[in-house]
């Protein structure tokens, strides 16, 4: 009898031992993921940065080119600005505004000059979808301030523009993009919870106008039986549409096996999107 | 169930239009579907109430429900009342998590550790706002649920819309619960007031048209241009009439404008007048308020141009309502070289 309970335990240990081997290699898959979604997301950046750089480069080509032209003619003829005309600056100026503009709307920024400076336009996505766009009507003389705009005044734009916008304008429109950027994302992800997954939470979903705190309670069923979970999801870094702090909790004297399900849920909604984490339940249930 | 409720409660749905009544006691969700069937909603208003407080009678209704009621009526009658718009200042960069349990926590406590009678009810809406509803006592008398101050507020945002009582001793105390269940450091009255809240709303925060040049593909609307209906007939000021429609639209945008009723200007400028009529003899300076009334006030100045009643582009201080955020200014005498007036910040 001794011997058939320790088969028994044996049995058990090498399922225990089999599940933490899954358990382990789906994380290493996620974390792959993870991996090569980050390199493709640098290869796209980089890719635009040498567009950047290209477009630079055939400029003060097309600069050295003149002034070189300037300076052969210079031995032949005996009046010869050594500088280039106005007419030319201002063809350039224009020519390397165009080309920035170009390289801005690659990112998802885009700009037109006005009568008195530069109108911006933001436009937000999240995974492939295409979200809100917020403009900025900037002026330039005296010096550059922002004139009107259809920024959410929620997002905190007098503090980025108090860094950035005198000093670096580029700096300033990315700053600003990333914080649209994630706060669209993280709106839109609530908005699909709510919309496609409203069954599974119990109440209201409580969020806030940055959606940068989300709590709410949602039922996880184990052995046929559905347990009340409560997850509050803090988002600390504004450019960032994941939470940085999870907190998933289950009710008082849970089974050891939910304890389990309540880490692997936290660790997920620290990692991929709300409404696809809530997805992968649902499919997890039915598989 | 109190006698008190039981009057507030009726008279709160007589205020109720008759065909809204049903919608509006299922949203309050206080009185069952089944007990919803037995009124008849076709009879004298009167008796409609009469049968919503018999049904709460038997629900033993209080107050804090009574005062749901009122939240939700208010919420989808706004413009009865006229609000102000307050603004927070904070000096700190720390990002803020609104935490709607923390605000709501913290704005009870700091009402009622000042006035133990007072009745406090919040209501949250998609929108992300808070409505918080409060029925103002004194130390020595119950809250008055008829002399109800309402304030609207946007998490994470700082403006607050506040339609308050006659009771405007209250307003400090208000103020102040606001500042720090908010998060903020303190709080002043803006120069903007109307009835309709949505419009100051959309002023704030940006939410109306504004005409931004941008690259970014918007979908071209139709204009509809009358056609000629006479050949006979010729406009003769053609040009001019198309200027009109293009300053107009540059300065006014396309969509619709948010609501006001009216603007103030108080002048305190010097009266301009031959020196020799010397009307004044003292050098003061000469002081007026000007008051523009309107059902809807923007839109009609947006009008005046196109009906040939004013010059476009019209005066600064009439366009710069919706951009300076207010409706109520102060004009002085512009001290410098060019006599000529500014608008105090």
């Amino acid at each position: 009898r001794g011997k058939m309970e320790e088969g028994k335990a044996y049995s058990l240990n090498g399922v225990f031992a089999h599940l933490e081997m899954l358990e382990a290699r789906a994380h290493e898959a996620a974390v792959k993921q993870e991996e090569t979604e980050q390199q493709e997301e640098k290869v796209a950046r980089l890719k635009a940065r040498v567009q950047e750089l290209r477009l630079q480069r055939d400029e003060l080509r097309a600069k050295v080119e003149l002034q070189e032209k300037g300076q052969l003619g210079k031995r032949g003829v005996t009046s010869d600005p050594a500088q280039p005309s106005a007419q030319a600056v201002l063809e350039w100026k224009i020519k390397s505004i165009k080309a920035t503009l170009q390289v801005f709307y690659l990112t998802g920024i885009s700009g037109k000059l006005t009568k008195r400076g530069v109108c911006f336009c933001i436009s937000t996505a999240y995974e492939g979808t295409y979200l809100d766009s917020y403009c900025l009507d900037l002026l330039i003389k005296p010096e550059v301030r922002i004139h009107r705009h259809s920024v959410p005044v929620f997002i905190p734009l007098e503090q980025i523009a108090k860094k950035y916008l005198q000093t670096d304008i580029r700096r300033f429109l990315s700053v600003l993009s990333d914080h649209l950027n994630a706060y669209a994302g993280r709106r839109y992800q609530a908005d699909q919870l709510q919309e496609h997954f409203s069954d599974q939470i119990e109440g209201t979903l409580q969020r806030n106008s940055l959606c940068n705190l989300l709590v709410f309670n949602y039922n996880v069923s184990s052995k046929s039986k559905t347990f009340p979970f409560k997850v509050r999801l803090l988002y600390g870094d504004l450019c960032c549409s994941l939470p940085t702090e999870v907190v998933v909790s289950c009710p008082p004297d849970p089974p050891a096996s939910l304890a389990e399900t309540a880490a692997a849920h936290s660790d997920l909604f620290r990692r991929t999107a709300l409404h696809k984490a809530f997805r992968s339940f649902s499919s997890a249930d039915e598989s | 169930m109190d006698e008190t409720v039981a009057e507030y409660i009726r008279r709160t749905v007589l205020k109720i239009p008759r065909d809204e009544i049903k919608t509006m006691l299922q949203k309050w969700g206080f009185l069952s579907e089944a007990q919803l069937q037995t009124i008849n909603f076709h009879q004298l208003k009167d008796n409609i109430s009469q049968d919503v407080v018999q049904l709460c009678e038997e629900n033993s209704a209080d107050i804090k429900q009574a005062a749901v009621l009122d939240i939700i009526y208010n919420y989808i009658y706004p413009n009865k009342r006229v609000w102000s718009v307050y603004q927070m200042n904070k000096t700190g960069e720390e990002t803020d998590f609104f935490d709607l349990t923390d605000f709501k926590k913290k704005i009870k406590r700091r009402l009622r550790s000042a006035l133990k009678n007072v009745t406090v009810t919040f209501r949250e809406y998609e929108d992300n706002a808070v409505w918080i509803r409060i029925a103002w006592g004194t130390p020595y008398t119950k809250p008055n649920q008829y002399k109800t101050s309402y304030v609207v507020y946007h998490s994470q945002t700082p403006y607050v819309f506040i339609s308050a009582s006659v009771l405007k001793s209250n307003l400090p105390l208000l103020c102040q619960a606001l500042v720090v269940a908010s998060n903020y450091h303190d709080i002043r009255e803006m120069e903007l007031r109307s009835h309709s809240l949505n419009s100051l709303k959309d002023i704030v925060f940006k939410r109306y048209s504004q005409n931004f040049q941008t690259y970014y593909p918007k979908p071209l609307q139709e204009r509809d241009i009358a056609p000629e209906t006479d050949l006979r007939i010729i406009q003769e000021n053609k040009n001019e009439k198309e200027r009109i429609e293009r300053v107009n639209r540059e300065i006014f945008g396309d969509g619709p404008q948010p609501k006001l009723e009216f603007a103030q200007y108080k002048l305190e400028t010097m009266f301009k007048s031959d020196p020799k009529m010397d009307v004044l003899d003292k050098k003061e300076p000469f002081r007026c308020l000007v008051k523009f009334s309107s059902p809807h006030l923007l839109e009609s100045l947006k009008s005046l141009a196109p009906a040939g009643m004013a010059d476009a582009p019209l005066s600064p201080l009439l366009t710069c309502i919706p951009q300076k955020a207010r409706n109520y200014f102060k004009i002085r005498e512009k001290k410098g070289l060019f006599p000529g007036s500014f608008v105090s910040p």
